[in-house]
């Protein structure tokens, strides 16, 4: 190069600039940066031939259970496919969502180009929500590439439009949460791989993780209760009696056994009774179980007059949760105590009043049983706790992102330098 | 501030008091005062891990010193970061691009990154790709750039937003010769746009003619007056190779001058052009058959290697 040929570019390097002045180190987010930042990330993760390849996969498979889905919907109204469309979008943004964040600021920060842009009048807020919105926005494009099923299956789900946007905004916020919580571990891990299986340990836990420990703590909740039983002393029997008794058993006929001959033994077994109500709100901090919480209920005896499918995978799953926090039926009181002897010698006068009296036994035993089974389908929905817990994850995680992307460093992640 | 008390730390861009950063127990940089004053092109020059780029990325705003003072264009990083960010243009040692994005692209992202309209962020992109020679990449992703191109493209990303401060972390890594002769020009075009330039390299020989200063780092601590008058004493050096070095040396002593033999003459130290002229034609005179007379050669060179100390 000749130095004429500088001087001649120079004036075409003047291409005036003047960003605005600053003062101090702001971190709030602010709408230009973030937009700017999502631009810059949608733009550069672009997938790869092979990531094209491994979505296209992906996308395959859920299609195909989508599609097997909405062929195998039955002629009458059904929940369920509808209700496995709605998963399949939970799962697969809860996979891809997560796993990119995770990535996202050791990777960038590995490559170099986190540091210039920290340079740049970009915030640390800017930065990070950035970020977050432009991993989360390609769970959304999966919404909305599986949106055909969606409303294909709706429209024979006896749900109302409503009840499925209040679903599926409940689903995208879990989503942009874990998606939250793997930027937050990109921002603690120096390595991508440490990051995304933390990333996706933390999805189990609260997933999965919350079932286990569920179960494992109603073992704290347990009650020893005694049950009291009457049986004939069969040991005590002498071999005629014995004999006469089978006979008796076989025939159905008692009226010749002596009350005499037989003796009777009080027999107790214990039972646990399990409080599952102390700690079913373990249960309501799954985020899965939150977003069914946000289902509509379905009531059992009512459904087809309500214009409702009849109670598919939400609602079961609702039924269970209820079960879980109402706890065991109040007492097993109402157990009938076993008294062998008073059968066999009460069987005379208990044959007189059998039949009708049985009936309205059984008949009363029903309606308990329905009625619990009401109050189970239609107790109150129950999302505020899993909204609360995913929230605070949400904020604490995007609180350490920011505070984590913050200029002048005082600590770096161990192990990495700032470039 | 007082103007009053401070008066110089507004005419230099830079000042650096006695900054001091650990990384656990490696005291990274130890003690660095240096001052850069706009229109200045300062070298930073050190061995390998003696602590460049932590310097460069305390006075960048990026990483904040343990202790000590910083002023970059009057703005203190701890208190004012950000307008300390807004002052500089930074080149990374470490190079980085976004891989699927275009040269244009990147210069343009990273304009509106400081708040340039769109349209305004891309004409400077171009005549930024234009100033650094990579004007036929303007459309063409920075991933098929050579380690050079990238070095180049990062220079012109730092000066994006036309900053007064520029810190260059190892420019010439990576160059070819050309290039190099083309980065050297485009530093003192960057100087004589008024702006401070704090250049680290060990490229020493392109240094010399580049810079106005040096600053010798070494194992955490900038060597201040020592390092500058090693500078000054080796910028004295004559070599004075003759065919007879033993009669050259014999008439030296015989005009009482300082000297060091080498093994084809001698080493001495003249101060100035027209003293070397001189002596040179009393040396003629003598009957000494001289065959080389000149200076020494890069003395920031020399320094470093006179400093002798270890790499880490
Ligand atoms: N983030 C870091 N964590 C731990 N040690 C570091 C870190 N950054 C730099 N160092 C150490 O500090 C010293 C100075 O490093 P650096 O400033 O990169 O040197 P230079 O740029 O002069 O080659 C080196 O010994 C290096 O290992
Ligand atoms: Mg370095």
């Amino acid at each position: 190069m000749s130095t004429e040929t500088t001087e001649h570019h120079l004036p075409a390097s003047d291409v005036a600039v003047n960003p605005p002045p600053r003062t101090g180190n702001p971190w709030l987010p602010t709408p230009h940066g973030v937009s700017l930042m999502a631009r810059i990330e949608l733009r550069r993760r672009r997938p790869s031939t092979k990531g094209y390849i491994l979505y296209g996969i992906l996308f395959a498979i859920v299609i195909a259970i989508c599609l097997s889905a909405a062929i195998f919907t039955p002629a009458q109204l059904s929940s369920t496919n509808f209700e496995i469309v709605l998963v399949m979008v939970l799962g697969v943004g809860m996979l891809i969502a997560p796993s990119l964040s995770a990535t996202s600021i050791n990777g960038d920060s590995g490559e170099g180009v986190l540091a210039p842009l920290q340079m740049s009048h970009l915030t640390a807020g800017d930065i990070a929500i950035g970020k977050l919105l432009a991993s989360w926005t390609v769970s959304v494009f999966a919404l909305v590439a599986l949106s055909p099923f969606l409303v294909y299956t709706f429209l024979n789900s006896g749900w109302r439009v409503g009840e499925m946007l209040m679903t599926i905004g409940a689903i995208l916020f879990v989503v942009l949460t874990f998606t939250a919580v793997g930027l937050a571990w990109s921002a603690i891990a120096a390595r991508a791989v440490a990051s995304v299986a933390l990333a996706h340990l933390t999805t189990g836990f609260f997933v999965i993780g919350t079932l286990i420990v569920f179960g494992v703590s109603t073992l704290l909740f347990t009650e020893e209760a005694t049950q009291r039983d009457r049986y004939i002393d069969w040991e005590q029997l002498t071999p005629e009696a014995e004999e006469a008794l089978n006979e008796a058993y076989m025939t159905g006929d008692y009226s010749a056994l002596d009350p005499a001959d037989y003796q009777c033994v009080d027999s107790e077994w214990a039972y646990t009774i399990t409080h599952t109500e102390h700690v079913a709100w373990i249960l309501l901090t799954n985020p899965a179980v939150m977003i069914t919480e946000t289902a509509p209920i379905v009531d059992p005896e009512t459904w087809e007059e309500d214009g409702r499918a009849a109670p598919g995978l939400f609602a079961t799953i609702h039924q269970l949760v209820s079960q879980a926090r109402l706890g065991p039926v109040e007492q097993l009181d109402d157990h009938i105590v076993y008294d062998e002897c008073a059968q066999l010698f009460q069987q005379a006068e208990a044959s007189d009043m059998s039949d009708e009296e049985l009936e309205e036994n059984w008949a009363e035993e029903e309606a308990r049983h329905m009625e619990r089974q009401q109050e189970v389908a239609n107790l109150d929905r129950a999302p505020w706790i899993g909204l609360g817990v995913t929230g605070a994850l949400l904020v604490g995680s995007m609180w350490i992102v920011v505070n984590r992307l913050r200029v002048p460093y005082k600590k770096l992640r161990s192990g990495t330098r700032v470039a | 501030m007082t103007v009053t008390q401070e008066a110089p730390v507004l005419t230099d861009a830079i000042a650096v008091e006695g900054v001091a950063r650990s990384f656990g127990s490696v005291r990274a940089v130890d003690s660095a005062s240096l001052t850069v004053r706009h229109g200045h092109v300062t070298a930073l020059i050190g061995p390998n891990g003696c602590g460049k780029t932590t310097l460069m990325l305390m006075l960048s705003g990026l990483l904040r010193p343990d202790s000590g003072e910083i002023r970059i264009a009057g703005h203190d990083p701890r208190t004012d970061s950000a307008a300390v960010r807004a002052a500089i243009g930074w080149m990374p040692d470490q190079l980085g691009s976004w891989d699927n994005l275009t040269c244009l692209q990147t210069l343009t992202l990273m304009g509106e990154a400081y708040r340039i309209p769109r349209a305004t962020a891309r004409e400077r992109g171009l005549s930024l790709l234009r100033r650094v020679h990579l004007e036929e990449f303007a459309e063409r992703p920075a991933r098929v750039l050579s380690r050079g191109q990238k070095q180049r493209l990062s220079l012109a990303r730092a000066l994006v937003h036309d900053p007064a401060v520029l810190l260059l972390d190892e420019p010439a890594n990576g160059l070819d010769p050309r290039s190099r002769v083309e980065l050297r020009d485009l530093v003192r075009e960057f100087a004589a746009e008024g702006r401070a330039v704090l250049v680290s390299s060990h490229v020493l020989a392109e240094l010399d003619e580049m810079v106005d200063d040096a600053v010798f780092m070494s194992k955490g601590r900038t060597l201040g007056d020592d390092a500058a008058a090693m500078v000054a004493d080796a910028r004295l050096k004559y070599r004075i190779d003759a065919l007879d070095p033993e009669a050259l040396q014999a008439a030296l002593t015989s005009g009482q001058v300082d000297f060091e033999p080498t093994a084809t003459g001698a080493v001495t130290r003249i101060d100035g052009e027209a003293n070397a002229a001189q002596a040179l034609a009393w040396l003629v005179g003598q009957g000494v058959q001289v065959h080389r007379f000149g200076p020494v050669g890069s003395a920031l060179e020399q320094t470093y290697m006179a400093m002798n100390e270890e790499r880490r």
